[in-house]
């Protein structure tokens, strides 16, 4: 087997007019191309029927809304540290009421971690980035879920979520549209399709083994 | 009701909004190719068949990991990929079994006088007999017509080795045809 004449893989590439090839290149252009067309023929057989069957048995791949719910509750929900400038002295009393009312769990039915549920922080470094949000495994890869926070600008995004003890795989979505793994997850595993991009891979301790 | 001809990204929207039955319409749109993608793989109808639906029911479930639907036709074809790579792995080998293979004609045959069925089968032994990385990227630039960018985003590979394995295969197919028009 002797290499190509460059210029037939370039005419192949449609790179060259493959009319400007000697004759002897152009016997071997014809050959290929007319190779390359016997093989276009899809099987004749189909396997529609069989995939459509199988799917109808499961459940339609839509976001987990019960799922959405409790991490978006939770999310709103938690109670925040909050810094209260004081100014004059007469507004104290008034400041002081309202940090103890935002620190306060907005109401009884806020989730906590369960027995088999712990607290898993997400951080990265997104200078410049609109919006940063946590897709994974935990929430069935769906956007609009979990988002991250950035309230001083400095491109440090942060954000928590109470998520069931074990294993989770998960990326962040940046503005929207960029797909990145976390740098600082430690733990990487490959994405199962194939062309070798890795999802992050978080383990959530359960809270009550956390000290 | 989302109509046959609506772009990818608006299918997979339906879908992900429950409308599981929309999901006929990626099948007919791809099913040809990915069926044609791994028959060529795996030198067996049989075989590609099960790769190609076990793939469409592997998309369908994690479709919302589909990280851009406007690709979706890559995302597929890397699914398939992989399965295809899978299936071969369990072979323990990369390369399609000659029995899987058409048989060849006899070799004093002039391509010109072949019968098509012939040809098609000299063809398909001739690119069976590829190592696997060469036979797909051949396969997925000449019958699948994709550019290098798309066939990047289907094997993860790099363009310039994707150019040379294209390179490398289109040479062994040549010197294989030409021992039989010999």
């Amino acid at each position: 087997m002797s290499p190509l004449d460059p210029r037939l893989q370039e005419a192949l590439d449609g790179e060259r007019d493959p009319g400007d090839l000697p004759l002897d290149l152009r016997d071997a252009y014809t050959r290929l191309t007319v190779a390359t067309q016997l093989l276009e023929a899809p099987p004749p057989v189909s396997v529609a029927s069989r995939v459509m069957a199988e799917i109808r048995r499961g459940p339609p791949p839509v976001l987990n809304e019960g799922l959405a719910r409790r991490l978006l509750h939770w999310w709103l929900g938690r109670p925040r540290a909050v810094t209260v400038r004081l100014r004059p002295v007469w507004t104290l009393a008034l400041a002081a009421g309202l940090a103890t009312v935002l620190l306060l769990p907005w109401s009884s039915g806020i989730p906590t971690p369960g027995v088999a549920q712990g607290i898993a922080n997400f951080v990265g470094h997104f200078p410049g980035a609109r919006s940063v949000e946590v897709v994974g495994s935990f929430n069935d890869w769906s956007r609009g879920v979990l988002h991250l926070n950035d309230d001083d600008g400095d491109g440090i995004w942060h954000g928590e979520a109470v998520l069931p003890a074990g294993p989770h795989e998960y990326m962040f979505v940046v503005d929207g549209e960029r797909w990145v793994p976390d740098p600082l997850a430690g733990r990487y595993v490959d994405d199962g399709f194939g062309a070798g991009q890795q999802n992050s891979l978080l383990i959530v301790r359960p809270a009550s083994a956390q000290p | 009701m989302v109509n046959d001809g609506a772009p990818d990204v608006e299918v997979v929207a339906r879908i992900l909004g429950g409308d599981g039955e929309a999901f006929g319409i990626l099948i007919r749109r791809y099913e040809p190719g990915l069926l044609r993608f791994a028959t060529r793989m795996l030198g067996n109808p049989d075989a590609a068949a099960d790769a190609v639906a076990e793939s469409l029911v592997r998309a369908y479930r994690h479709l919302a990991q589909c990280r851009d639907p406007g690709r979706l036709r890559s995302w597929l074809y890397r699914i398939t990929g992989n399965r295809c790579r899978s299936h071969l792995a369990r072979r323990h080998t990369n390369d399609i079994s000659l029995s899987d293979a058409p048989p060849l004609s006899d070799g004093s045959d002039a391509w010109a006088v072949l019968e098509r069925g012939e040809q098609v089968a000299l063809v398909e032994r001739a690119l069976a007999a590829l190592p696997a990385e060469k036979r797909e990227a051949f396969v997925l630039k000449h019958v699948e017509g994709m550019s290098y960018e798309e066939m990047a985003q289907v094997t993860g590979a790099r363009i310039p080795t994707l150019k040379m394995r294209v390179h490398r295969a289109r040479e062994a197919l040549l010197a294989a045809l030409e021992e039989v028009v010999r």
